[in-house]
């Protein structure tokens, strides 16, 4: 079975940079496909479930192919497509396509060919393959909502956390955390993030018990501060502002650059550098104008700074469209359907835990901490076997 | 492929029509023989060329592409076998891979696709039929719990099986059962099926030969024919057709008292004799009076009365001691 986690190294050694592409470029093409396929489905009204799945497809995709070969953004419509129809909210392709070419200049249209609606079907069979028919994804949001049923504490600075992790998560698509990451993990350091700036302290939660340190024992064991603080910087480097290289934003397929101009040594610019209390004073326009004060008062300072010129950033257009920006903390997320036989499926027992993850397969597995709770195999499921021993 | 993207750069999008190009997967299972053929694809052995050439079996299923490529009820299908792989039960064949063809049948609209199960020694039907004698009590015990403890697994995920039948149980070298052939119905729906392969009706149950609307317990009648098979290594209910089948079932069970019969249907109760339930104990002799009991409860007409394969699985035919 395919696993699909990677550690930084792996993110850094992708296609796209064998294939000549700097990381920096790579991670911006990531972001505006992401980006890009956040947009569509929201204006085509996809919830977000469908347009996460999409996003996780598209990162994955990357992990197989050079953006050289597959421009990025019918490969993001191809992705949306296949997303719609995985999670029961089917978009006919034409229309998707339609959508697209309203949202993207001529010349970027350019990249979907002459007939665009073969081109995405056939890409569709490229990406199945590519995806290795490992068609279900789970995101954050439900964990988000899930766990956030558990802390104690003023109801509407809850909701407003909440409500801001959920914008966190969101724009977590366009970094590689889903990559890195399970979802659940995810959810744990951006309502730590929320918590944080939202100045949310949580003190007490249901079904504490005194070996946790924080809420997030209770779900997620063994994580790190350094592991929280690397996620959470890795989603807010998405606000401060980057240096635009030139061709910006030419498809890799328009620039006049040969792989080997693009070339560089793996640039290792990961957020590991960055630490909890001081501001990374390497990154250039940190600009601590609007609220200092909010900035210099809390102890272990996230960052707020970057998170109040978060606006500012150019690639995320900061008022999302509505479905995107009104995280529903009281509406869960759409039930996922099961396939069943036909008609209403009457069936009493309750679904087991989660599924066990996936071995490695593919890729050497990333360093990772030992296995999140509820993950083994999973539920407590039949008795053991009677008395009889396996013939 | 578009002027535009061809123009400019050399390799580049050019290669998205190559499709085939891309699909390494056909040097990546090498096929040995054809080891089962039904009715809506074909199984072959199979060596798997990436993975030491360890022994596979690769199913091939066509899909019939609509308008809007690969059909949504098939990804779904998919989906959830890949998501139930995740639990790796000891009682489902495990499904190593999915991969298609590529584009070669794309004239007409169909793309082949690829499950590659593991490969299990034998199905339960040349099991029973190489078995030289009865099974002994205790292997039969244990298939059974096996064939119900998969059945439950599938339940628990809203998964009919809709078809358990010995062709569809594989028996490992150890003896142990595994589900196979489930999960695709929809796939299958769409009119890919091979109308020469006769689909046996021996393990339906009354409520899909009537024709009325069904849920998980069809899996739990077909399971008590095939429990009540393990024990005489013959069918339990070989009806010729439909509606054989159904005076079959009714001579064993007797004709349903009209209360239990279905409403708006058009097949009425009295076109059955008036069948009186006959002694299951007699029709499989020196059967464990657990065993009895909890087919018995298998085999009942009305599905809501019938027992779940988790009242099968506490059933004391499991949970007491021997005899
Ligand atoms: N994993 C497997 N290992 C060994 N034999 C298998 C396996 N899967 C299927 N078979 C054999 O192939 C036959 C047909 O497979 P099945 O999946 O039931 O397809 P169909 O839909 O055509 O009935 C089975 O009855 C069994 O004999
Ligand atoms: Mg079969």
């Amino acid at each position: 079975m395919p696993y699909w986690y990677y550690d930084k190294k792996d993110l850094q050694n992708t296609p796209s940079f064998r294939d000549g592409i700097s990381n920096e470029t790579e991670n911006r093409y990531r972001k505006e496909g992401a980006r890009f396929i956040i947009d569509t489905g929201s204006k085509m009204d996809l919830g977000y479930n469908t347009v996460a799945t999409g996003v996780v497809y598209f990162h994955r995709f990357y992990m197989f192919h050079s953006f050289r070969t597959f421009p990025r953004y019918i490969t993001a419509c191809c992705c949306l497509f296949l997303a719609g129809k995985v999670e029961e909210t089917p978009k006919k392709c034409k229309d998707i396509i339609k959508v697209a070419k309203s949202l993207l200049t001529e010349q970027k249209f350019a990249s979907f060919g002459e007939d665009p609606k073969e081109e995405v079907m056939t890409l569709e069979r490229i990406l199945l393959q590519t995806i290795k028919f490992d068609l279900q994804v789970e995101h954050p949001y439900g964990y988000l909502l899930k766990y956030a049923k558990c802390l104690k504490g003023d109801k509407a600075k809850l909701q407003k956390m909440v409500q801001m992790a959920w914008t966190f998560v969101n724009d977590s698509l366009c970094t590689t955390l889903c990559l890195q990451w399970e979802p659940e993990v995810i959810a744990v350091a951006l309502m730590f993030l929320a918590g944080k700036l939202s100045k949310f302290e949580v003190v007490d939660w249901n079904g504490r018990v005194p070996k946790h340190n924080a809420w997030w024992d209770m779900f997620v064991e063994d994580i790190t501060m350094e592991l929280l603080e690397d996620i959470c910087h890795q989603v807010l480097d998405l606000y401060s502002p980057q240096p635009q290289s030139s061709g910006a934003d030419s498809p890799p397929l328009n620039t006049p650059k040969t792989p080997k101009n693009e070339k560089k040594p793996p640039s290792v610019t990961p957020p590991a550098s960055v630490s909890p209390v001081a501001p990374i004073p390497s990154k250039p326009a940190i600009t601590p104008i609007k609220n200092g004060a909010d900035v210099k008062v809390e102890p272990p300072k996230m960052e707020p700074i970057r998170y109040q010129s978060y606006p500012a950033y150019p690639g995320i257009p900061p008022p999302y469209p509505p479905v995107y920006s009104a995280p529903p903390p009281s509406i869960p997320p759409p039930p996922r359907l099961a396939i069943t036989g036909p008609p209403p499926m009457v069936y009493s027992e309750p679904p087991p835990g989660p599924p066990a993850r996936f071995p490695p397969v593919n890729v050497p597995p990333p360093n990772y901490f030992p296995p999140l709770p509820g993950r083994g195999p999973p539920p407590p499921g039949p008795p053991p076997r009677p008395y009889y021993p396996p013939p | 492929m578009s002027a535009a993207s061809s123009s400019q750069s050399p390799p580049a999008i050019a290669s998205i029509s190559d499709v085939s190009a891309l699909f390494q997967n056909a040097k990546k299972y090498e096929e040995l023989n054809v080891i089962g053929t039904g009715a809506y694809g074909t199984v072959y052995k199979a060596r798997d060329l990436h993975n030491g050439g360890q022994i596979v079996a690769m199913k091939k299923v066509k899909v019939a592409l609509t308008e809007d490529g690969i059909p949504l009820s098939t990804l779904r299908e998919i989906a959830l076998l890949r998501q139930l792989e995740a639990y790796r039960h000891e009682n489902i064949v495990r499904l190593l891979d999915v991969c298609h063809s590529g584009q070669s049948v794309e004239r007409d609209h169909q793309l082949v696709l690829f499950l590659v199960f593991e490969h299990v020694e034998q199905d339960l039907e040349s099991y029973l039929k190489r078995a030289p004698g009865p099974l002994s009590e205790n292997r039969i015990r244990s298939m059974s719990y096996d064939i119900l403890s998969g059945i439950d697994f599938l339940h628990s995920h809203r998964i009919v099986h809709r078809d358990l039948k010995p062709h569809n149980l594989l028996v490992t070298s150890n003896g142990r059962v595994k589900l196979a052939d489930f999960g695709l119905a929809k796939t299958y729906d769409t009119d890919m099926k091979l109308t020469s392969v006769v689909v046996t009706l021996w393990y339906r149950p009354p409520e899909v030969l009537l024709g009325v609307s069904y849920n998980t317990a069809v899996d739990v009648w077909s399971c008590g024919c095939v429990l009540a098979q393990l024990h005489t290594r013959k069918p339990l209910l070989p009806g010729s057709s439909d509606s054989d089948q159904l005076h079959c079932i009714f001579r064993l069970i007797g004709r349903p008292p009209r209360s239990e019969w279905p409403e708006n249907i058009s097949i009425v109760a009295d076109s059955f004799p008036d069948y009186q339930p006959q002694d299951l104990g007699e029709v499989i002799p020196r059967i464990h009076p657990h065993a009895l009991d909890m087919i018995k409860g298998m085999l009942v007409f009305d599905p809501a009365k019938r027992l779940t394969a988790w009242d099968c699985l506490k059933h004391p035919y499991f949970t007491d001691e021997p005899l």
